[in-house]
């Protein structure tokens, strides 16, 4: 049996579920604890040892089915297959092969008369060795089930039929009995190779489960923004969660492996003097960081909209990381959307802001624009604590890109990261006025794909952030 | 560590306390608490293996609920540790009482003055009190907090750690190194090894990622809302007088309104609240007037009480 768990924990890591060594030996410790005679009890043994997020539930609960199947309910299924006939037909067989003596071949008698789960068992055994583990398409399925299929030895069954059918015309049953009979013990046949059939496609599904999905996010990952389609996006979507969920889980990692403070001598000592001068209570410096704050400015003119989309939903999933995030979208005209985003789920906040928000996403991107009038509302409520990030292409439509808003921003905050969208061979030609905005910016980067937002996001939490700033 | 002093304990070796999960479920039921198959599957798995448990849902669905219970039917005391943020290993472990310290040297002032007094030199006094500083550190002056409290404890305990996820990620990992030995070290006075294992529960809301070291220790459990039959298993239980009728049309609304996306679904314990104060009512099946003049019980935010309000219609028409 621990073998099986063991391959059914590699079927788990396949599908992108976590899970170590010791979960793995705890699994089978697990199940040698409970047994096996319950089926609920058994999944949840090794759901309690190896599932250790409660999204990944959903894929354990379909990879245990698809694994470790219902053996009785697979029997049940056989005989509903089968139809009504079966009891009779079936007794008449048990009292022939008991009594009468007729001799069967293996084969023959686990198919005229073996349990669902029996059977189930031999097509297992017949498959060990078929070499299922290049079963990768669809279109191999039929190769399969041949392969194991031929595995069993046939040459019996056709002789050992007709020994049956003989020896029940022998106890003088009409033909029409006798088709009926007949007609039950090809449709057991049947319903053998049809079996053999499912465990394939079963085996298929157990080793592709999610494997597509893999691939496709992988591809999706390097796809220019702009291009990808509703569907496409949507998909993004939890990848990006993902890689949130990430990048988070290594910050608050390093944060611990930080604070370890040396002695404050300022706090240890005004503390002494309530022990009459004795340092009873020794107090450490604590690199104490304040969290930064963080505003976003996003153009959501249609060329650059997925590649907001996708900052807005990383910077908010990231949001514990920030001691306050405020976002603004421009195509134009400048809006605050940031209270969206306090009173809705983040994927809802993003439909708003992209779609809804008071700025009119029909009219041509101005950056000068949008930069004045966010110079001139905001500049007050800038600090030095605030880092601005800037999504957009600098495509100026050929307006004044009034680069001195930029700058007296520049002059209130940390610094100012300008995420560009559009290749970086394009910078400067055209109308884009990228070249007049980079001085004002501490850092520029281009992000065209999902890959590449994310991993300069990455590294903006990790070295931009990580000074404190 | 005095070795004969202290009965070694074997982490591998769990304990014995239920027979089977059946067992479990059984005994959770006489102490009032519904345990699906599931949870008892953890429960026993965790007391045998010598496992913490660490629980996740929403709030409101019996999480703590669960450690008091398995307290309860295991008779062991509960220690509990309510995590929130800025808990750290002084608040969980222990402190030195300094106050206690300072009055006792206060007192013995003369007594340490005699000590030395005949001490030819300086170092020579040094040493004397050196050969005394023990008596200031020693358990006398230590207040135990609740874990240092699980491990030194005589008899064995059960551990709740409840809101884990309150707490800071630096305090997870040092709960950690808690929970993978059980043992703790003290500096003034050695290693303390816990003499049984507790049986720890961690609860989690979910407020944000715990972190993969602590996952791997655990035996994760996720409790959600319960299926309809669970609940209605619960209001019998929990509200005995409750006509049955009444019962089934709870759960119905309360099924209803938890798919209704609110802020804050009505959790377990919410519909306990509301079941009961439908009782006291006296009331014998539910209608419009009496759900919306009860919802407040149900229905803790502004928004989510409008929204049940406008969807009343479909929460009574399907639950009658």
């Amino acid at each position: 049996m621990d073998e099986r768990i063991l391959e059914f924990i590699g079927d788990l890591r396949r599908a992108e579920l976590r899970i170590s060594p010791s979960e793995a030996l705890d699994a089978l410790a697990a199940s040698a604890e409970i047994g096996l005679s319950d089926r609920e009890t058994f999944k949840s043994s090794l759901a309690a040892t190896l599932v250790k997020e409660s999204r990944d539930l959903e894929t354990f609960d379909r990879l245990f089915n698809l694994y470790f199947m219902d053996l009785e309910a697979l029997g049940e299924g056989l005989k509903k297959a089968l139809g009504p006939e079966d009891p009779r037909v079936q007794d008449m067989l048990d009292t022939m092969m008991d009594e009468d003596g007729l001799e069967l071949d293996d084969l023959t008698e686990l198919l005229m008369r073996g349990q669902g789960s029996e059977m189930e068992m031999a097509i297992r055994a017949g498959g060990q060795n078929a070499g299922l583990e290049r079963l990768m398409y669809f279109l191999q399925v039929g190769y399969f089930s041949r392969k194991i299929s031929d595995r069993f030895d046939w040459s019996m069954i056709e002789r050992d039929i007709e020994k049956i059918m003989k020896m029940l015309e022998a106890k003088g049953l009409d033909p029409g009995q006798l088709a009926r009979i007949r007609n039950y013990l090809e449709l057991r046949l049947e319903a053998f190779n049809r079996m053999i059939r499912q465990h394939v496609e079963r085996e298929l599904e157990r080793r592709a489960y999610r494997q597509g999905e893999k691939l496709t996010r992988e591809v999706l990952s390097d796809k220019p923004l702009f291009a990808l389609t509703p569907d496409e996006v949507a998909q993004m979507k939890s990848v990006v969660a993902r890689l949130a969920r990430k990048i988070k889980d290594a910050l608050a990692l390093r944060q611990r492996q930080e604070e370890r403070g040396r002695l404050d001598t300022r706090r240890t000592i005004r503390k002494s003097l309530q022990y009459g001068g004795v340092p009873m209570e020794v107090f450490l410096k604590r690199r104490h960081r304040d969290k930064p704050k963080l505003i976003t400015i996003c153009d959501v003119s249609d060329s650059v909209r997925n590649a907001s989309r996708f900052m807005l939903q990383l910077v908010w999933s990231l949001q514990e990381c920030f001691s306050h995030v405020r976002s603004f979208v421009f195509v134009s005209e400048i809006a605050e959307v940031t209270q969206a985003f306090n009173n809705y789920p983040v994927e809802r906040a993003i439909e708003w802001a992209l779609k809804a928000a008071p700025v009119d996403y029909h009219c041509r991107s101005d950056f000068g624009y949008a930069f004045s009038r966010f110079a001139n509302a905001e500049l007050e409520s800038l600090d030095r604590k605030t880092t601005v990030m800037i999504l957009g292409d600098a495509r100026n439509n050929y307006n004044d890109p009034q680069a001195w808003a930029l700058r007296m921003i520049r002059e209130r905050v940390r610094g100012i990261i300008w995420l560009n969208p559009e290749g970086q061979w394009g910078w400067g030609i055209g109308d884009s006025v990228m070249p007049l905005y980079t001085p004002s910016c501490d850092i520029v980067k281009e992000c065209r794909t999902v890959g590449q937002l994310v991993q300069v996001v990455d590294q903006l939490v990790h070295s931009w952030w990580r000074r404190g700033r | 560590m005095n070795a004969g002093s202290v009965p070694q304990f074997d982490p591998t070796y769990g304990g014995d306390m239920f027979d089977s999960v059946e067992d479990v479920q059984q005994r959770f039921k006489s102490a009032r608490y519904i345990a699906g198959r599931r949870i008892a599957t953890v429960v026993y798995l965790a007391e045998r293996m010598g496992r913490p448990v660490l629980i996740e849902g929403p709030a409101g669905v019996g999480k703590t609920e669960l450690a008091k219970t398995l307290a309860d039917i295991a008779s062991r005391p509960l220690i509990r540790l309510q995590c929130y943020e800025g808990l750290d290993e002084g608040k969980a472990l222990y402190e030195w009482k300094y106050a206690k310290q300072l009055l006792y040297t206060q007192l013995l002032k003369e007594r340490i003055g005699e000590l030395i007094a005949d001490a030819p030199s300086l170092p020579d006094a040094v040493a004397r009190i050196a050969g005394q500083d023990d008596a200031f550190f020693s358990y006398r002056f230590l207040s135990p907090r609740p874990l240092l409290s699980a491990i030194q404890s005589e008899a064995p305990v059960v551990l709740l750690i409840d809101e884990i996820d309150k707490a800071e990620p630096e305090f997870e990992a040092f709960l950690l190194e808690v929970l993978s030995d059980f043992q703790v070290s003290v500096p003034e006075l050695g290693t303390v090894k816990a003499r049984h294992v507790p049986l720890v529960v961690l609860t989690s809301n979910n407020a944000r990622e715990l972190s993969d070291g602590l996952k791997r220790r655990c035996l994760h459990l996720f409790i959600d809302f319960p299926a309809p039959a669970e609940e209605l298993e619960i209001i019998r239980l929990k509200v005995p007088e409750i006509p049955e009728k009444l019962a089934r049309a709870v759960v119905a609304a309360v099924q209803k309104i938890r798919g209704l996306e609110l802020r804050k679904p009505p959790s377990v314990s919410e519909s306990l609240d509301w079941a009961r104060s439908l009782v006291i009512l006296n009331a014998k099946q539910l209608d419009a007037a009496l759900v919306e003049s009860t919802l407040t019980m149900l229905v803790k935010y502004e928004k989510d009480l409008e929204r049940v309000k406008g969807a009343l219609d479909k929460v009574l028409a399907e639950s009658s």
